[in-house]
């Protein structure tokens, strides 16, 4: 039985030296003007060089650059700071690069604290320079209070399984999961559906090097599913996420195919065949139908027809051309696994234009344009162009359709927002088309209709070039004046109009008659608000999912541990998926390969002497095994007192709140250093400093 | 020129501060009088703490939680409790009790944050400083407030 003094010594042990002296350094950041344009930073590095605990009081014009980085530094080994507070932009931007920036200079990490600045000061103030300096000091004051109860702590240190989970069988899923199979990772994928490829598997030619999206698709899906380090699971998805970085554990939920995998083929046409079943195939966005028992495609992997069990009337019309390998009965299972990251490549969803939205829904001829890629694809080797049994001549395409709106104009999509950012794809996909079109069928004219034209990859506006030089004509219009799709009198030869005001040519009200009309459509994210919440991931205010810095964690989410891959993250062509796929799978390699994985060390603690084992910690605490009452010795009697165990508490606090005698307290984030904080807060200013 | 309230912000990681970082992207203004402070989870702080800051002259606190969305298994739940229990507290001490505050803030919710502040701020203007309620009480109960330290 342990005695309490030799807790006591483990807890010194980890604490700074008793009486030593708390030696302040307090940097103000101008980021650049963002904080110094609203901020008067000298004046706030002013007043706190007066404050008890300061040594040093310093602003810089980019605290995170590396003379800012190596200011602090110097402080630390030349003038003895050891408590390092810095007054920046958001700490989920640089907390991290300071902390780094502290330890090099042999301070613990945790010996420093950041103080936002930016976004919750200059940037919300407006003009207020007096208040947003007033408001400053403050802060910075709480940060300076916190810090002098800081205390050295080392981050928790676990065993990383040695297995990645990739969500979304899609280009991006696909491409991480390869790259992180070669890192000698293992690597498990889920895709939702029956069929891997996602929406690239329903391109026809890729720009800008003119590719077929399928043959890309299929050398890149061969190669995962040859490789020995992954694993594959279709229809299957995340339905449970416990644990933290380096030890998830998921839990995963398969649906059956229902069709073995050694079905033959000739057996599985017959099935097909066979079945009663119409339902619109979603592969060529409803202008065809398909059965029950299905394959997305011809060629598609795995090549194994699945049952659709939505649609499926169980009729038994497959069992009778062969029963052998078809099983009517879906039989979910849910298995858990153990990995170290998470990669989500959940991928996106063309935008759905409202009904009536340019005559979408109300007139057959307005069509969207991945519905017009599957029927070129369907459409084969004819050599005239025809929809809804008549021949194309004339086609509008129109730009924006779902991208770019704007409040009051647009109609708002359920959740009450606009879609008001670019899609960036849509752009080089239209003209893209406009050229095959013109290049297929010479004698179908393209007028493109648009606000802007974005084509902003490299070769992109070479098929701007080309479109011109192809006659395409183009049309612009403003945001404010949409275009108009209205049925053509009777008696004309095409079935609608376009009516735009049309700014290439001043202002002039143009009427454009044709037979179809093709709108290019945004991209939206998938609805996945059940994985949001239970990987507690945040989607931004466009509804992607949201990174923790746009240019310096590009591609990680704010919980550690979890990467996004894709168009998950926002629009972005295949290219782009598969650069971020690829830095995802970095990511992941990085943080599984060395082995052990870093924890924040804001976990519950006991103050052993304080401690009268009353329990009620353990009580309120909702973890496993995270605080338990154990028995020790002092002075030969014998007494309860409570014991954390770090790697399963989560620091929530609730036994800080529940303990009578203040003997437990969240390492980082005590209840002693939060009072001293708002005693900061509450003090009065130096007279001299009202009215900064 | 008078004393602005102070309104104090305990905005959780995973909620509230990551909702304020958003509304400063935004570049949405709202009053200066604001201090934000991080939390984990608010089921850390015990009622005392709340009756602390009022008696050390905050005049307002939001604890702008993450509701349902919290990584914490039952702290939201644990925090709304202690603050229900604050509340009684608060009236025997003279304290208004709109002036102490629980609400959900998700990451995105700028609206929702934005309301809030000027919700409290407004109220504050109206309410006057914390100071003046407690002093007009008989017989404040410092020792209660303290009683932890």
């Amino acid at each position: 039985m342990p005695e309490t003094s030799e807790i006591r010594r483990q807890k010194d042990s980890q604490s700074n030296p008793q009486g030593e002296e708390i030696r302040i350094g307090v940097y103000t950041c101008h980021c650049g003007g963002n904080i110094s344009d609203v901020v008067r930073c000298e004046k706030v590095a002013k007043v706190l060089s007066e404050m008890p605990n300061v040594v040093v009081s310093r602003t810089h014009m980019a605290m995170c650059s590396d003379a800012g980085q190596a200011m602090v530094e110097e402080d630390i080994r030349e003038r003895g700071v050891n408590r390092v507070v810095i007054g920046a932009c958001a700490p989920s931007l640089h907390e991290q690069t300071f902390r780094r920036t502290v330890a090099r200079a042999g301070l613990n990490p945790y010996l420093y604290y950041h103080v936002c600045l930016r976004e919750q000061d200059s940037w919300v103030s407006g003009g207020d320079c007096e208040g947003a300096t007033e408001k400053a000091i403050r802060l910075m004051a709480a940060g300076i209070a916190k810090a002098r109860h800081l205390k050295a702590l080392d981050p928790i240190r676990l065993d990383a399984k040695q297995r990645a989970l990739v969500i979304g069988g899609g280009v991006a899923g696909l491409r991480s999961a390869w790259d992180i199979a070669r890192r000698g990772i293992q690597v498990t994928l889920i895709e939702k559906s029956p069929f891997l490829g996602g929406r690239m598997a329903q391109l026809e030619t890729t720009f800008p090097a003119g590719e077929t999206a399928r043959e890309l698709l299929h050398d890149l899906i061969e190669r995962v599913l040859a490789h020995p380090n992954v694993t594959v699971h279709t229809r299957a998805e995340l339905v449970g996420v416990r644990g933290y970085v380096g030890d998830f554990h998921v839990q995963i939920r398969r649906q059956s195919r229902g069709v073995s995998d050694d079905f033959a083929q000739a057996q599985a046409e017959a099935a097909i065949a066979a079945c009663p079943v119409e339902v619109p195939d979603e592969f060529n966005y409803g202008l065809t139908t398909r059965k029950a028992i299905y394959r997305a495609y011809p060629g598609c992997t795995p090549a194994t027809p699945a049952i659709d069990w939505e649609n499926c009337t169980l009729c038994g019309k497959c069992l009778q051309v062969n029963g052998q390998g078809i099983d009517l009965e879906n039989k979910p299972e849910t298995f858990e696994i153990n990995v170290g990251a998470v990669v989500v490549a959940t991928g996106f969803r063309p935008y759905e234009p409202r009904q009536g939205e340019y005559g979408y829904g109300e007139f057959p001829e307005v069509v969207t344009l991945p519905q017009l890629i599957r029927l070129l694809a369907l459409a084969g080797e004819s050599e005239g162009l025809e929809w809804n049994g008549h021949p194309v001549r004339n086609i509008a395409m129109i730009h924006c359709v779902g991208s770019r709106q704007i409040e009051g104009i647009h109609e708002p999509q359920p959740d009450g927002q606009v879609n008001d950012y670019c899609s960036r794809v849509c752009c080089t996909a239209t003209l893209h088309l406009a050229n095959e079109l013109r290049g297929r069928f010479p004698n179908v004219n393209v007028f493109d209709v648009y606000q802007d034209i974005r084509t902003y990859g490299r070769g992109h506006e070479d098929y701007y070039t080309q479109a011109s030089a192809n006659m395409v004509r183009f049309l612009r219009f403003h945001a404010e004046e949409p275009p108009e799709v209205v049925p053509a009198p009777d008696g004309d030869s095409c079935p609608v109009l376009v009516k735009i005001k049309d700014y290439l040519t001043w202002g002039e009200e143009i009427e454009v008659p044709v037979d179809l009309v093709v709108l290019a459509v945004g991209i939206m994210p998938r609805p996945i608000d059940d994985l949001i919440k239970m990987l507690k991931i945040s989607p931004g205010t466009d509804r992607f999912l949201l990174e923790v810095h746009p240019k310096l964690r590009p591609v990680e989410t704010a919980v550690p541990g979890i990467v996004l891959a894709g168009t998950a993250q926002g629009p972005m062509n295949i290219q782009e998926s598969c650069a971020a796929a690829s830095a995802a799978a970095a990511k992941v390699a990085v943080l599984l390969g060395q082995g052990l994985v870093e924890l924040e060390p804001f976990v519950a603690r006991v103050d052993p002497e304080r401690c009268r084992g009353s329990g009620q910690c353990v009580e309120v605490c909702c973890y496993e095994d995270a605080i338990s009452l154990q028995t020790f010795s002092v002075n030969g009697r014998e007494v309860q007192r409570a014991v954390v165990t770090p790697a399963n508490c989560t620091g929530c606090g609730a036994c800080v709140s529940a303990c009578p005698n203040r003997a437990i307290d969240v390492q980082g984030w005590t209840l002693e250093q939060y009072e001293a904080m708002v005693d900061a807060i509450a003090a009065d200013l130096p007279a001299s400093e009202v009215g900064v | 020129m008078a004393e602005k309230p102070k309104i104090l912000i305990l905005a959780t990681l995973s909620g509230g501060y990551a909702g304020a970082n958003s509304v400063g992207q935004l570049r949405k203004d709202y009053p200066t009088n604001t201090y934000i402070l991080p939390v984990l989870c608010p089921c850390l702080f015990p009622e005392d703490f709340y009756l602390r800051a009022f008696e050390r002259g905050i005049d307002g606190i939001l604890v702008m939680y993450s509701g349902t969305d919290s990584p914490y298994k039952g702290g939201p739940e644990r925090a709304a409790e202690i603050i229900n229990r604050v509340y009684p507290m608060m009236k025997e001490r003279g304290i208004d009790t709109r002036r102490l505050r629980l609400v959900a803030i998700c990451t995105v919710c700028t609206g929702p944050f934005l309301k809030e502040v000027n919700e409290m701020n407004d109220l504050l203007q109206e309410l006057g400083p914390v100071r003046r309620e407690r002093s007009s009480t008989a017989t404040p109960q410092p020792q209660t407030v303290q009683s932890r330290e």
